[in-house]
């Protein structure tokens, strides 16, 4: 069953540039490095990667100190709270790269490990570049707080449960939660991304 | 009243549309549970039913869609007031049905999830019981986006009630459910578990739909159901759009009835508005009910394979039978050989695998379950269960993702009462030997005569002749000189019966010299007489060439593309073996170029000995790659790269030391710790231990304690090497040593690993720090010498 205020994104695997610096963080490698491995693990990737993102706009109650009240969850955070200060409305968002990945990885896990690494990293960097490419949108030009996710700081990351289930996720994107909270497909994001003082339409 | 499994074989039948959107039209907060309303807000419901029941539709769905025991303790309570709701709003009225509608469960299943086939099952009997208790007249199916999950349902309804099941998955734009199954994929699992009607609902509007609809009429003999979205909005390039309204929705569920589609209604979106419009339009159009095809297809979870004009190879290397490695890798429970054989004949291209696990030491159901559910993890393609154990073929079809082959029934009375009951339940694809009580006639018209028994019996269970494929047996040709002919003729004559054939190629040349020439030979004689799947080696160059060949000569490959494709490929592989002098085995190695590194280590081995290729050139080039990296000259995908050149050409001089080959005086139990997953160390370490002839037990990663102790107890191996890459799991290596300590002080342990030195291997109490891998095998074999 879909809510109306669920809205989806989807992207081509080649419209999404993989960043740069994530890639090279996640490999430990330098900007520059480039080889004909990370070349031909990307190729393969990129046939198996499917990128979708599902968002909804939310209401924010702040009045409550370091509580942020979402309506459908209620997250007590300090880190969060401060994160949305200044927002009156929020982006609740989560994409994922597919399930398609997680089988490749299964099976370079069994055939090569190098190649394992390098497409996990890669990996990691798609789905980090897809999420700032479909934060771009949902913005469409609004001062927005920066994206927080569950798990970061003090934010529990058993937060991921109401935030997926309100997203319709296990439906709309496939992503489902196991009982450490841990997302599959494995390259998911879920994140709040605060709006800045933005009066109701 | 008439059942509905007949009207829907008579007459267009139409569903009801979405629920719970038009529940939030009706005041229900987005996020919040449709289902409560059955107990708080009854008269709403029966309101939204009445509704589609003026509407025009004959089935509609009970509000129960999100209902399962692990959500709601009160399930059984909310599935009875849905279903009373819905008896109230139809109240009788002939040509209304209620569907009992069931949703997934929101969980992912194993291998790639946490809940297990089993749980899946049950959860869903659970309401499928209490669904018959309180009265529907089917069960609907929907919304499905994994055909295993989907599996688990259907059998959840076939073995609690005896209502009709229909079933619909979503499917996304490219045709494919979330997990990857297309409509012959889905079609095919669902015929063979004898669902009702199947098809499709959700995610996308009539007009996506209508694109798909062809692939079901294709292979669909099974009335085919759409419920499409409308109404939803989507951002595409940055701007919010409402799709379509009724009038253009009634317009595209038109074309879908032209279309093949039997079964009309709606999803997230539509309202009653919908779906009188719809039966509007296609009340006056003629109805054509779904005719039989006959296509011979097995499926896996994302494809199906037709059996039909194409020669289908089935790998033959999973299977014990005079592969003393594989047997070794079954009986110390080794997944990975079983994953890598997987692996690498799927990358060879054939289309179904045959998995045999028979060995008469281990318990060849848990094997095989194990080692299906691992190779459907890595390897996309259909499986072949090849057992003689009833209960092994019975769980191995049961927790099987798609509709498998299964190799196989005979002609005995005991043979074929043991199996088809099995088929009959799970669907599949058999394999029908041509031997009876009898034994194995020697002519081909007995031979037939024992395939058109079989296919006789089958049809008494329901299963139909489509499903069997007949192998009339290719006996040794060496030691039975007519075998060959006689099996060509029986192919000859069961394809004429109108049945499809299959063969294990290799046995026909068994005793005799270059065996691949006799059995590629007979292949190609065999595809001439009709013969429809091979099981075979697809690393046996000879076998490919006559499959690739025998495509082109009979206009099976347009073009000869795939023909050229392979053909160009073979003589790349000749030209780098020419070229092997530009690269030696140290530069191979460091550049991390592993097939390079292969054909120099063979091409060495002609005239080194095996440990100078390993002291003179492997290890020196992996010394060399690895001060680079602690020198931030190189990095770790570089250093990995390396590693397993390495490894490939260690497997290139384990072949040449075989007197100290499986030597179990010399023998190590490897492990990385409890809580690290990083095994890199520990697999260089272990090729180079194999090397040196040591019978290595490779527990992987991530070990506990207690595994670790079992191995070596159960192998009475007395050493033991144990590695760790993070500061955080030291303790679990030292609580593993305490544990064998206690256990046996004459079992040596060896530590090793990026965060470990001198003084904390120590502390710990390990009897040896490996600084590296050589450092290791050194103290090995110092240990056994000893």
């Amino acid at each position: 069953m879909n809510n109306k205020d669920i809205l989806t994104i989807s992207a081509k695997p080649d419209q999404i540039k993989i960043n740069k610096n994530e890639l090279a963080a996640r490999l430990g490698t330098s900007r520059e490095y480039e080889s004909y491995a990370v070349d031909f693990c990307r190729e393969r990737l990129l046939e198996v990667i499917s990128y979708k993102c599902a968002y909804i706009k939310s209401d924010i109650d702040l009045s409550k100190q370091n509580i942020s009240d979402f309506g459908f969850m209620t997250v007590s955070s300090q880190n969060l709270y401060r994160n949305l200060k200044g927002c009156d409305k929020a982006f609740i968002m989560a994409v994922t790269a597919g399930i398609g990945v997680d089988r490749l990885l299964a099976k370079l896990n069994i055939t090569s490990q190098a190649e394992h690494f390098i497409t996990n990293a890669l990996a990691s960097a798609a789905i980090e570049s897809f999420c700032d490419y479909a934060s771009d949108i949902i913005k469409n030009g609004a001062d927005c707080a920066p994206r927080f996710s569950p798990g970061y700081g003090d934010v529990s990351i058993e937060v991921q449960k109401p935030l997926l289930n309100r997203l319709n996720a296990s439906q709309t994107l496939g992503i489902t939660l196991n009982g450490n909270f841990f997302m599959t497909p494995v390259k998911s994001i879920t994140a709040i991304m605060g709006v800045k003082n933005e009066k109701d339409n | 009243m008439k059942k509905i499994t007949e009207l829907i074989r008579e007459k267009r039948v139409y569903f009801d549309g979405g629920t719970g959107t038009v529940l939030q039209d009706m005041g229900l907060p987005a996020g919040q549970t449709p289902e409560l309303w059955n107990i708080s807000n009854p008269e709403k419901i029966i309101g939204l039913h009445k509704a589609y029941l003026d509407a025009g539709c004959n089935i509609i769905k009970t509000n129960t869609f999100g209902i399962n025991a692990d959500k709601f303790e009160n399930y059984k309570e909310l599935i009875e007031a849905g279903i009373k709701c819905a008896k109230k709003a139809v109240d009788d009225q002939e040509e209304k049905y209620i569907a009992f509608d069931m949703g997934p469960t929101g969980k992912l299943l194993e291998p790639l999830g946490e809940m297990t086939f089993e749980y899946a099952v049950e959860l869903f009997s659970k309401n499928i019981r209490a669904a018959a208790e309180y009265g529907v007249d089917l069960v609907l199916i929907e919304t499905m986006n994994d055909s295993y999950e989907t599996k688990a349902a259907v059998l959840a309804a076939k073995e609690n009630c005896d209502l009709p099941v229909f079933v619909t998955n979503v499917y996304d734009a490219s045709g494919k459910l979330m997990t990857g199954a297309d409509p012959a994929a889905m079609i095919s699992l669902l015929e063979g578990l004898k669902v009702d009607a199947l098809g499709m609902n959700c995610s996308l509007g009539p007009d996506t739909m209508l694109k798909i609809i062809k692939e079901f009429e294709k292979y669909s003999s099974t009335p085919i159901i759409v419920n499409p979205n409308a109404g939803l909005p989507e951002v595409i390039d940055g701007k919010t759009v409402f799709n379509i309204d009724s009038d253009e929705f009634s317009d595209y569920m038109l074309r879908l009835a032209e279309n093949g589609a039997s079964i009309l209604g709606g999803c997230c979106g539509t309202t009653p508005e919908f779906i009188h419009k719809t039966v509007l339009k296609t009340k006056d159009l003629p109805y054509k009910a779904p005719y039989k095809k006959d296509f011979t297809m097995v499926s896996s979870y994302t494809h199906s394979v037709i059996i039909d004009r194409e020669p289908i190879l089935i790998g033959e290397r999973i299977n014990p039978t005079g592969k003393p490695k594989l047997k070794e890798a079954l009986r110390t429970k080794n997944l990975n050989y079983v994953l890598n054989e997987a692996i690498t004949q799927s990358e060879a291209g054939v289309h179904i695998l045959d998995v045999n696990v028979g060995l008469p030491e281990i318990d060849e159901t848990e094997m095989m379950v194990k080692c299906i559910s691992a190779i459907q993890a890595v390897v996309d393609i259909p499986l072949q269960i090849d057992t003689t154990k009833a209960e092994t073929l019975e769980k191995a079809m049961r927790i099987y993702n798609g509709k498998p082959l299964v190799n196989s029934v005979n002609g005995t009375e005991e043979s074929m009462n043991t199996v088809f009951p099995i088929v009959k339940k799970y669907g599949g694809g058999l394999i029908a030997l041509t031997i009876d009580e009898k034994g194995i006639p020697n002519n081909a018209a007995e031979r037939a005569a024992i395939a058109s028994k079989i296919a006789k019996r089958a049809a008494e269970y329901g299963i139909e002749k489509k499903n069997i494929i007949v192998d009339p047996l290719a006996l040794t040709v060496s030691s039975n000189p007519e075998s060959a002919i006689i099996t060509l003729e029986s192919i000859r004559l069961i394809r004429k019966m109108g049945l499809k054939t299959c063969l294990g190629i290799s046995n026909i040349s068994f005793g005799l010299p270059q065996r691949e020439l006799v059995t590629s030979t007979f292949y190609a004689n065999s595809l001439c007489c009709g013969l429809n799947c091979a099981i075979m080696n697809p690393f046996s160059k000879a076998m490919m060439d006559t499959y690739y060949s025998y495509r082109a000569l009979n206009m099976l490959d347009t073009g000869c593309i795939d023909y050229i494709n392979y053909a160009s490929a073979n003589t790349e592989k000749t030209e780098s073996k020419q070229n092997r002098n530009n690269e030696s085995l140290h530069t191979s190695i460091v550049k991390g170029l592993k097939d390079s590194a292969v054909l120099c280590a063979k091409a060495l081995l002609e005239n080194t000995a095996p440990l100078d290729v390993i002291n003179s050139h492997i290890i020196p080039a992996l010394n060399e790659i690895g001060e680079a990296f602690e020198q931030k000259k190189a990095y770790l995908p570089q250093l990995l790269m390396s590693a397993e050149a390495a490894s490939a050409s260690f497997e290139e001089v384990k072949k040449k030391i075989k007197s100290e080959k499986n030597n179990k005086n010399k023998a190590i139990v490897l492990a990385t710790v409890k809580g690290d997953i990083h095994d890199i160390g520990k697999n260089i370490v272990k090729v180079l231990m194999e090397s040196y002839g040591f019978t290595v037990y490779d527990l992987g990663r991530d070990v506990p304690p207690e595994k670790i102790r079992d191995c070596a107890v159960e192998n009475n191996c007395k050493l033991v090497g144990l590695s760790a890459l993070m500061t955080t799991t030291v303790p679990a290596m030292a609580e593993t040593i305490e544990l064998l300590n206690k256990t046996d002080r004459s079992i040596k342990t060896i530590v090793g690993g990026a965060v470990l030195n001198q003084e904390y291997a120590d502390m710990i109490g390990a009897d040896f720090y490996g600084s590296d891998a050589m450092d290791t095998v050194r103290y090995a074999e110092r240990f056994y010498k000893n």
